[in-house]
């Protein structure tokens, strides 16, 4: 399976940066993740909740910490299973109403960061785990490749069953529950996946940047599109190519991928702000 | 309620305090030695051996490794402000010694780096990592014997006898590595980090070339396509990672080139055993002839 895919890039793509599998295995990576956060950022960006990916993306650094306190050696299951329980704690603490909504996620993204780095440095250094602040795209594995690629799939089917509802929601929760859609059901689904598709590529990614991934295509994507379907097409595009052109690139430069990326998305985010303000100055 | 939860938690907060207090001066402690990272607290361990009334205590911690970037900890201060003499490395590698010493001027510091002669790399930076090299680390054992025997002369005969038992061990190991290293084929290797330079010219060993100098980051995309290049083109067998540092980048480069990866330990992390560092050499003796030969 895997040697096919490796026969294709090389026959379609026989450029330098694309001579090592460990190039094609990131090239994959990004084929499935940029889609994947494109798709779910546009959502994010509508609801205003970018605050709320950031902060599970630091909660990862506590799932890692309590993942090597009970000796687990894939981090994935203790970083999920945190993620999952925190982010349904925010949604829970949010849903009681006792505070602004940005004023709950700080708490928590702050206590989410600071109980990893306590747990962390105590067990014997910060350094070691500092891979997870900036990510490594290069070390993907390809049994890694095929779970991203089950995730992608999971999360379109999710998205094409559930869009209108998850889309009513965010645009009038009381007149999405008056037509019977079970809100809060549908707003936890939505805190699930971007849980899952969070905790799943920070190894790569990396916590810094993880978000301005998720936020800045959708971002974009709304200074440019005339539609709904527009505004998804776009996203997913620009996530794409940010992701392909950043990986190529920090080849070329030698600088670190996930960062290349995001540069590459904030230059097209200027881009499309400046074309948008142009357009509606005439 | 609350007024009686808060009584509850007072106390016991007080109780947790008193007892971690309590540790401290329970033992008759007359001479106090601490040292700033492992491979000094092993040869520390191994002169105060036996000699009573004296306790050695690692600054670090046993698993920290080396003290690139280490942030002092109020912990770490208290620990040295409490210290007869704190011991350390030297040639640069406690880079907040300055700190140390601005804070505690009456401090004694024992340097163990004393008359080594200092590597530097391309950029002119001083290699820190001496002891790596056993003929290095016999001399470290040598200045800590001496600094240790003047801090506290009337322990100074025990100091003595007791180094003197650990640098014949040191030296049999070092002659056998000698002896059973003269005559392996290849000698070019790729180390990852910048921990084997001293090593390697004990042994005379070419390091081609050293990926990711910085320990806590990933090499780029272009590091590792140049180093695997490197390798097909030069016929390097063997990369070596540390056993204190993820795998990944080496075993990428290993896949790529079909040279293998092994483990070399410069005895920086282990466990708190003062046959550490003899192990440690007698497993990299093992490793390298079983790579390079």
């Amino acid at each position: 399976m895997m040697s096919t895919v490796y026969y294709l890039i090389d026959t379609f793509l026989p450029f330098e940066w694309t001579e090592f599998s460990y190039m094609k295995n990131a090239l994959l990576a990004v084929l499935l993740i940029t889609p994947l956060f494109g798709l779910v950022g546009t959502m994010i960006v509508n609801n205003k909740m970018s605050f709320f990916s950031d902060a599970l993306g630091h909660s990862a650094l506590t799932g890692i910490a309590i993942g090597v306190l009970m000796g687990i050696d894939n981090y994935l299951i203790s970083m999920m299973g945190f993620a999952l329980l925190f982010a349904l704690c925010i949604s829970a603490v949010m849903d009681s109403g006792t505070s602004s909504a940005d004023t709950i996620i700080g708490v928590f993204s702050s206590t989410g960061l600071a109980l990893g780095i306590v747990l962390l440095s105590a067990s014997g250094g910060f350094a070691k785990y500092s891979g997870y602040l900036i990510g490594d795209i290069l070390t993907v594995q390809p049994e890694e490749i095929g779970m991203l690629a089950g995730i992608l799939v999971a999360v379109t089917v999710i998205w094409c069953l559930f869009f209108n509802r998850l889309l009513l929601t965010s645009i009038n929760a009381d007149l999405a529950a008056s037509k019977g859609i079970n809100t809060r059901f549908v707003e936890k689904l939505f805190v699930v996946i971007v849980a899952a598709i969070v905790t799943v590529s920070i190894k790569w990614v990396g916590v810094l940047i993880i978000n301005s991934l998720l936020v800045l295509p959708a971002a974009s994507a709304r200074n440019l599109a005339k539609g709904m379907r527009s505004y998804h097409l776009i996203a997913i595009a620009i996530s794409l190519f940010s992701g392909v052109s950043g990986l190529i690139v920090s080849y070329y430069t030698g600088t670190a991928a996930g960062g290349t990326i995001v540069l590459i998305a904030a230059v097209i985010f200027f881009f499309s702000y400046f074309l948008n303000r142009a357009r509606a100055n005439n | 309620m609350i007024k009686r939860v808060a009584a509850v938690i007072l106390a016991a907060a007080i109780m947790v305090l008193s007892v971690g207090c309590a540790g401290r001066t329970e033992k008759n402690i007359r001479f106090r030695v601490v040292t700033s990272f492992y491979p000094l607290y092993i040869m520390a361990l191994n002169i105060t051996e036996g000699v009573p009334g004296v306790q050695v205590d690692n600054m670090a911690g046993q698993q920290t490794g080396c003290l690139h970037d280490y942030q002092l900890q109020s912990k770490d201060m208290k620990n040295i402000e409490q210290a007869d003499v704190f011991v350390i490395n030297g040639a640069g590698m406690e880079s907040f010694m300055s700190k140390v010493t601005s804070q505690l001027p009456n401090l004694k510091v024992i340097d163990s780096s004393k008359g080594i002669e200092l590597l530097t790399d391309e950029s002119g930076e001083e290699n820190p990592h001496i002891w790596v090299s056993i003929s290095n680390y016999i001399r470290q054992v040598s200045n800590l014997e001496k600094g240790l025997s003047q801090a506290d002369p009337q322990n100074a005969e025990a100091y003595r006898k007791n180094a003197q038992d650990y640098l014949a061990k040191l030296s049999v190991l070092r002659d056998q590595m000698h002896r059973e290293l003269s005559h392996i084929t290849h000698r070019d290797i790729i180390t990852f980090h910048e921990a084997f330079p001293y090593f390697a010219e004990e042994f005379d060993l070419n390091i081609v070339s050293v990926v990711n100098r910085e320990p806590d980051s990933q090499p780029s995309a272009r590091e590792l396509a140049e180093t695997i290049r490197l390798i097909r083109g030069s016929g390097v067998k063997a990369v070596f990672a540390e056993p204190q540092y993820p795998k990944s980048a080496a075993n990428i480069v290993a896949n790529e080139s079909g040279a293998k990866v092994y483990s070399l330990d410069p005895a920086v992390t282990g466990e708190d055993s003062k046959d550490a560092y003899l192990n440690a050499m007698e497993g990299n003796l093992k490793t390298l002839k079983e790579a390079l030969d």
